[in-house]
């Protein structure tokens, strides 16, 4: 995928959350992973590429077309993508079938007999048959992020984004949802990825960019990065949380 | 402490219903003398029940006509309707009914008092039920937008399929209430002579002064229009729940 930044800036009145991030990524870059300290810009930069937000300023390109700024142009480019969040993804007063079929229906014009069988080839995908008929409220965290995860999916998305899918997640949990997101990486999938999960970004992504206060400290392949960072603000940051 | 409060409060509460069961057991009774009215407190009991009934639907209505206006983002329907709300909300039903009837409606030569009645009640309770209705909406947290945003849902199929289903169920207890409190302020609808209940029963008192005799009716009838409404809310309510 091709990934351009240009001079993006994202303030919510005297908060800079991007301040600032120029970058352009590698055309054979698969699967991208934000990484850097909590407060750092991660969130709101994934979801300024994935045209949740728009930006104060500065511009971004996605596959070489610049992204919309007209609220129905976006919701045109967001309904290509799939995204998932940290937590509360699922709408509790549906079940976990009629989560992933409204989407279908509703955005993407799908019958409701060819949405349910996509819903339930997606959720076998997953291994999560069982939970169909249940809501949220009944269902594990992890559960509750492997059927937003089979939503975000479910229409094929050329862009997968994912705002730090597994920090709420406690550990048995995270396990198996990475286990699920790695799946789809070595499918092919095209993902951009916030995480604090150094191990997993390490392994799965092979693009890395390290942000921080707002901006984009430093940016490589994962390899590279992981091994020999340049900046020492990131070296000290990969010690302090590689160190367990 | 919390056990010394519970006995207290029941003594209170029982000695409270003793003293209501011996007064009203204790009377010398003259049914005979209200009973040439039997016909009338029924007639009135009807009203009371046909003009609540319309009311409800009558205000909600006027309630989400004016949830809409608050929630507008246009400031002049906010305004007005904010402007309606706090007034209404702010001076007495009694007021409302007489300014309606003798000044409005005689305005405009509408002189039928139960359509007069109607439309006042509705106009209050409405003003009521979209405080309530506002406050539901206003529940559904960011992080349901949020999501309804991402799989690319416009505004407003994110009020029909995400919003309004989980707002409908947390403004249902208050609705409910509401409605109850539509009926029992039906009986100041007397000072406009609308033929309700409580005229009713007013006038046979007049006429008879069985005062007992005439207002027990009374506590009945409302209750019996009243009861249904809390066990239909509690129905519904254990039919919606799903935040487990």
């Amino acid at each position: 995928m091709s990934i351009e930044v240009r001079e993006l800036h994202q303030h919510y009145g005297a908060t800079r959350a991007v301040d600032g991030v120029s970058l352009a990524l590698p055309d054979d870059v698969q699967v991208l992973a934000l990484i850097g300290p909590s407060g750092g810009g991660k969130s709101t930069f994934l979801r300024l590429i994935g045209g949740i937000e728009t930006p104060t300023s500065g511009s971004i390109y996605v596959d070489g077309k610049k992204l919309p700024t007209g609220e129905e142009e976006l919701l045109k480019y967001r309904k290509k993508n799939g995204f998932l969040f940290q937590a509360f993804n699922l709408f509790p007063h549906l079940t976990a079938l009629e989560n992933i079929v409204l989407p279908l229906v509703q955005v993407h014009g799908w019958s409701g007999e060819t949405a349910e069988e996509r819903a339930r080839e997606a959720v076998k995908r997953f291994h999560l048959e069982a939970h169909l008929e249940k809501r949220p409220g009944q269902l594990s965290g992890g559960q509750q992020q492997r059927i937003a995860l089979a939503r975000a999916m479910a229409h094929e998305p050329a862009l997968l984004l994912l705002d730090e899918p597994t920090s709420a997640l406690d550990p048995e949990m995270k396990a198996g949802v990475l286990d699920l997101i790695e799946e789809l990486c070595d499918a092919g999938q095209r993902i951009v990825l916030s995480t604090h999960e150094m191990g997993f970004a390490r392994q799965s992504a092979d693009h890395v960019v390290f942000l921080a206060d707002g901006q984009a400290i430093e940016e490589g392949s994962a390899e590279r990065v992981f091994e020999s960072p340049g900046d020492p603000k990131v070296r000290q940051f990969l010690d302090k949380v590689m160190k367990w | 402490m919390k056990y010394f409060v519970s006995v207290a409060v029941s003594i209170v509460l029982a000695s409270t219903f003793c003293f209501g069961f011996w007064v009203v057991l204790d009377h010398d009774y003259n049914w005979s003398a209200i009973a040439p009215y039997t016909g009338n407190l029924i007639s009135g009991w009807g009203v009371t029940l046909g003009i609540s009934l319309a009311a409800m639907v009558l205000s909600v209505i006027v309630g989400t006509v004016l949830t809409i206006g608050q929630l507008s983002a246009h400031a002049v329907p906010r305004w007005l309707s904010r402007a309606y709300v706090e007034l209404i909300r702010g001076t007495p039903l009694l007021t409302q009914i007489l300014i309606g009837y003798y000044l409005i409606a005689d305005a405009v030569n509408w002189d039928s008092r139960f359509g007069v009645g109607l439309v006042v009640l509705s106009c209050f309770s409405g003003a009521y039920l979209s405080e309530i209705f506002r406050g539901g909406v206003e529940s559904i947290s960011k992080s349901q937008w949020l999501s309804a945003r991402a799989i690319g849902l416009t505004e407003g199929q994110t009020y029909r399929f995400v919003v309004i289903p989980q707002a409908i169920r947390r403004v249902l207890p208050a609705s409910a209430g509401q409605f109850a409190n539509l009926i029992k302020d039906s009986s100041l609808l007397f000072v406009i002579s609308v033929h309700e209940f409580t005229m009713q029963a007013r006038e046979a008192n007049a006429n008879t002064y069985a005062t007992f005799e005439a207002y027990l009716p009374l506590i009945l009838g409302y209750f019996i229009l009243t009861f249904p409404i809390s066990l239909l809310s509690r129905h519904l309510e254990e039919r919606f729940s799903y935040e487990h």
